[in-house]
């Protein structure tokens, strides 16, 4: 394939999806991106929805299930949040230990999984609703409340989303395609069963997969956390939301993966996901139209991807 | 083998909930001769767990009252439909409770109904009920009441919030209307006070409607309150709902930010939403409750007027409860179960905050004290209604 | 061949784990009740009463995940169902076309479903996380289109007769001969496991997957619309809210009854009921016990985790679950 058919075939969703978005707004009198606080949201959104899209995929293109991941993120952010203002630190010390947090309560997560050897989906259900009860517990249910602290809440800048972002970026691409960790997890990925009898240690593998978006999840958490000042709990699987937003970038991400690297497919069907969001802020959409629109634009745009080769018979003829 | 087991533990275990299930026409709870001697056990039914007020509420009851009066407390899980509610109840019951407070409303007929069946008391703290449910259920023996804000305060507290603001020359709002788009009926009475007092203030109306009647206009509209000029005030945004997404989270700060916007006016809920996204020099008002947070923000100058249920509210329904229990009930001069209206403490300065906190959080002197309960037990009704009534902060001290 | 034979006793004892848990935790109950005042009788009574619906819905589903498929829209659609039988209740003031209404909605949905599914070839999964957004989205312009405020509402008197323990007893029972005679003793259970279990040698032998995964989705309609009609005999107001735990609870039921989520050979029709009263029964002894909400749910995890581990010790397989 040529290098620009591959660039074109690369952006021709997130850029047809803003064009098409653009021109909505234009015609109902709205700029898309008409105000520096528009470009901070497109930024705050991209990155949340990266990071979570990166830690879903990571386990659930090796069939991992993970339910847990919206309650490592509000546990790690509760944790963090608590540390970081009883030593009166800044947003960075905040993040770092989000980060650090987030990896462990991953690891523990994959330790489970790897020990009990129970399906993963299983093990999810049961960590997610162990995360919820700590945080909960932790807080006494009142969540963690950061408002005034102009420091953290100042955090929230196009630099730092795009350096977070960058940061997440690279770190997935570094580890996953230039490492023999990052070979073995394709191999895994492919074929277990093969992979595992050619000597693939697959215990350490996955711990590691678990690590990675438990950082990943703690990172997110953070964004959520600085952005609007409070940490909120959620019990009986409350948490598990957040999932849901990546499930559109991550196919869109699948799809643009044929032209260039899978990673970067999905920061580009992350701010594909921005972009809507950001529509729908902008045109003031109510809630219920926003979801039935994002469903039936993630199924319409399935039914495309899993009849690809039908639709194109069909349009020869 | 193992079939055989694994059928004698099936029918083991059938045998035991036959048994039971058989035995249950001999349930309901049992009375002693001496109530007050023996530990009374006083369901909770609450719909949220993780808000600050019912946090504080929770405290109030386990944390003071458990801790000076022979009473065990149950509370429910968060209860989010009526069926949750019917479970709670059944779950009450069949832990021996003598009575019920409800903090929880998706269905209080069907909860009082239930009640009054299985012979068990029951009040509604933190609300009240329509006046066609009091016609009803008025002369049930078990029903003993509600305390708590009915619709027309709810509107009061929001009118009398926009009006502060007004009243120092501010003509530009934003709102977070919360659940109003679900048509809880609380945040659409707020939301209507904050808009008729913009009518008054402003020479307007909203939507060619003013005063009460801008309540049955959100209902119309599903619940959604719409931006536009009202007289000479301006309505430059509207949040609701509570969708915790990228597109809410940044319809918050939009509101929040826009030059065009003075003041933020929160119907609940506004310590977690425009308080973080809030630049200085804006306005921000909100009606939920005082936790060291909300004294924080206060003092910090991001929340400028805080109209809060104050924790101890929920004592006078408790000892009316127990009262009850003790056989001795209180009801109107006409035999009927009471309806009392209690608002909320309001704190426009970050001292008066925090003079109202550290009552409300104390659990050796709180705004209610033992004392001051006691008088309610076996107390009649006009007694208890004036009581009642006293709830500022300054009746209640003096 | 003793050998074998102690193999084979210890893989029975571990099948039989979570009916073991379920007998553990009614003891552990009963003991709890005899220390503390509790109306025992009443407390059994109410664990099966607040199990049902979760055991129909359940068990319908069961169908969904022998396929090794898995849907989380399970209770978004038993509220529209609800709200839809509700109106249609509203309007002709039968009972019996309410029951038909539910019925007829949740099997429609889960039509839809599986239609996407095996017609579009898409993920089942992706598709029932699709339905859920939309269901959701319906579920509020339904009670906007009733127009009687946050709730739509049948009158409590018009079902009070039926608002007992013995007929929600008697629709589980009818369900649940329906599906054992279905899973257990018939076609449809054998081929379904085969699917699950092996697709494709499923497929080389002649059997219609497609075909199967939209009957398996009618069942579990059948399961959705049956609990549909008894949420509203047992609560009668329903709200945006209503049944918003079921799709968690369907899925921690199935598991916590032994169910492989894999599906396949190893799937019983019976898992649903057993976890969702052992569910119900763990909620109760975490009422008595009256513990903070958070560490509540922190034991709960640990004992669902620990029980479904031990009911499948014997299914561990060299290489890591997927």
């Amino acid at each position: 394939m040529s290098r620009g058919k591959r660039i074109a075939g690369a952006l021709a969703i997130p850029a047809g999806v803003l064009i098409v978005c653009m021109l909505i707004s234009m015609s109902c009198g709205v700029s898309l991106f008409g105000s520096p606080l528009s470009r901070i949201t497109f930024v705050r959104a991209g990155a949340n929805v990266l990071l979570v899209t990166f830690a879903l995929s990571i386990n659930l293109n090796s069939g991992r299930f993970d339910f847990s991941i919206g309650s490592a993120a509000l546990l790690s952010s509760v944790i963090s949040s608590m540390i970081t203002l009883k030593l009166n630190a800044g947003p960075v010390v905040m993040l770092i230990l989000s980060v650090v947090i987030g990896g462990i309560l991953g690891l523990l997560s994959g330790f489970v999984y790897v020990t009990v050897k129970l399906p993963p989906i299983i093990v999810s259900l049961g960590m997610a609703l162990f995360y919820e009860g700590m945080a909960f517990t932790l807080t006494g249910g009142h969540g963690v409340s950061f408002a005034s602290n102009t420091a953290l809440l100042g955090f929230g800048t196009v630099t730092n989303y795009l350096l977070i972002s960058a940061a997440a970026l690279i770190l997935m691409i570094a580890v996953f395609d230039h490492t023999s960790f990052g070979y073995e997890y394709k191999a895994l990925v492919s074929g277990q069963k093969v992979a595992v009898n050619t000597g693939i240690r697959e215990v350490p593998n996955a711990l590691i997969c678990y690590l990675i978006a438990g950082a990943l999840m703690g990172a997110q958490g953070f964004i959520s956390a600085t952005n609007n000042g409070a940490i909120t709990m959620s019990l009986n699987f409350g948490s598990i939301s957040p999932m849901f937003m990546a499930f559109l970038p991550m196919f869109i991400g699948g799809f643009i993966g044929r032209y260039t690297s899978d990673k970067v497919g999905y920061l580009l069907g992350a701010l594909t996901s921005a972009t809507i969001s950001l529509t729908y802020i902008r045109l003031d959409i109510p809630s219920s139209t926003q979801q039935i629109v994002s469903a039936l634009l993630m199924v319409t745009f399935l039914i495309y991807l899993n009849n690809e080769g039908k639709l194109k018979q069909l349009l020869k003829h | 083998m193992m079939k055989s087991l694994r059928k004698f533990l099936v029918l083991q275990l059938s045998l035991m909930m036959a048994l039971c299930l058989g035995a249950c026409s001999g349930g309901g709870s049992g009375q002693a001769e001496d109530p007050s001697a023996k530990t009374v056990k006083i369901g909770v039914l609450v719909s949220d767990t993780t808000s600050a007020e019912a946090l504080a509420f929770r405290s109030y009851y386990e944390d003071y009252i458990k801790s000076v009066y022979n009473v065990e407390f149950m509370f429910s899980d968060e209860l989010k439909d009526a069926a949750a509610e019917q479970s709670a109840i059944d779950n009450f019951i069949a832990n021996n409770c003598q009575g019920i407070i409800s903090m929880a409303s998706a269905d209080r007929p069907a909860q009082i109904e239930k009640c009054e069946s299985e012979k068990i008391y029951y009040a509604v703290a933190t609300g009240t009920l329509t006046d066609e449910q009091y016609e009803t259920y008025k002369g049930y023996e078990y029903y003993v009441g509600a305390i708590g804000p009915d619709l027309s305060i709810e509107y009061q507290t929001g009118y009398d919030m926009a009006k502060y603001f007004l009243d120092q020359g501010y003509t530009k709002f934003g709102m977070f209307t919360g659940a109003s788009v679900y048509f809880t009926e609380m945040h659409i009475y707020r939301a209507a006070g904050m808009l008729a007092a913009m009518c008054d203030a402003g020479n307007g109306t909203y939507n060619g409607v003013t005063g009460m009647d801008i309540v049955g206009k959100i209902m119309a509209d599903g619940g959604e309150v719409t931006t536009g000029k009202i007289g000479s005030i301006e309505l430059n945004g509207v949040v609701s709902g509570y969708d915790f997404d990228d597109a809410w989270f940044g319809k918050l700060a939009a509101v929040a930010n826009d030059p065009e916007v003075e003041v933020l006016l929160a119907v609940g809920s506004g310590q977690v939403t425009f308080a973080g996204f809030k630049p200085e020099g804006k306005m921000l008002g909100d009606i939920d409750c005082y936790t060291a947070d909300s004294v924080g923000l206060m003092e910090a100058g991001t929340l400028n007027y805080l109209a809060g249920k104050f924790s101890a509210s929920i004592g006078p329904i408790f000892a009316a409860t127990l009262s009850a229990a003790y056989g001795k009930p209180i009801r109107t001069s006409e035999g009927n179960a009471f309806a009392l209206s209690q608002g909320y403490w309001v704190a426009k300065d970050a001292e008066t905050a925090k003079k109202y906190y550290e009552v409300d959080s104390s659990v050796t002197d709180p705004a209610y004290s033992k004392e001051q309960l006691d008088t309610l037990i076996g107390a009649s009704y006009d007694d208890f209604a004036k009581f009642v009534s006293a709830y500022s902060f300054d009746e209640i001290k003096k | 061949m003793k050998n074998r034979q102690r193999k084979i006793n210890a893989a029975g004892i571990l099948n039989a784990a979570p009916v073991i848990g379920l007998i553990l935790l009614a003891a552990v109950f009963v003991i709890i009740a005899l220390v503390k005042d509790i109306n025992l009788s009443y407390s059994f009574k109410n664990i099966v009463n607040q199990s049902i619906i979760t055991m129909v819905v359940a068990t319908g589903a069961i169908y969904i995940y022998t396929l090794g498929a898995f849907d989380i829209s399970l209770g978004a659609s038993m509220c529209v169902s609800a709200i839809v039988g509700a109106m249609a209740f509203n309007r002709t003031g039968s009972l019996a076309v309410m029951l038909a209404v539910c019925l007829g909605c949740a099997v429609l949905i889960s039509l839809i479903s599986s239609l996407l599914a095996s017609v579009f070839n898409l993920p089942v999964f992706v598709t029932t996380i699709a339905m859920l957004s939309l269901l959701n989205a319906l579920v509020m312009v339904l009670i906007r289109a009733n127009g009687t405020g946050d709730v739509v509402q049948v009158p409590a008197a018009a079902v009070r007769s039926i608002n007992n323990v013995w007929f929600r007893l008697l629709v589980l029972a009818l369900f649940m001969i329906l599906c054992v005679t279905t899973f257990n003793y018939m076609k449809l259970g054998r081929q379904e496991k085969f699917v699950g279990g092996n697709p494709l040698c499923a497929k080389l032998t002649g059997m219609n997957a497609k075909k199967l995964s939209v009957i398996g989705f009618m069942m579990a309609g059948i399961g959705v619309g049956l609990g549909a009609f008894l949420t509203i005999v047992y609560a009668p107001t329903l709200s945006r809210n209503t049944a918003g735990s079921v799709g968690m609870d369907v899925i921690i039921s199935i598991v916590f009854g032994g169910m492989p989520v894999s599906g396949g050979a190893r799937s019983r029709i019976t898992s649903a009921a057993v976890g969702a009263l052992s569910m119900t029964m763990l909620s109760q002894i975490m009422l008595v016990l009256n513990l903070d909400s958070g560490i509540s749910q922190m034991v709960k995890a640990a004992i669902f985790l620990l029980v479904v581990s031990v009911s499948m010790l014997n299914s561990r397989k060299q290489i890591l679950p997927r």
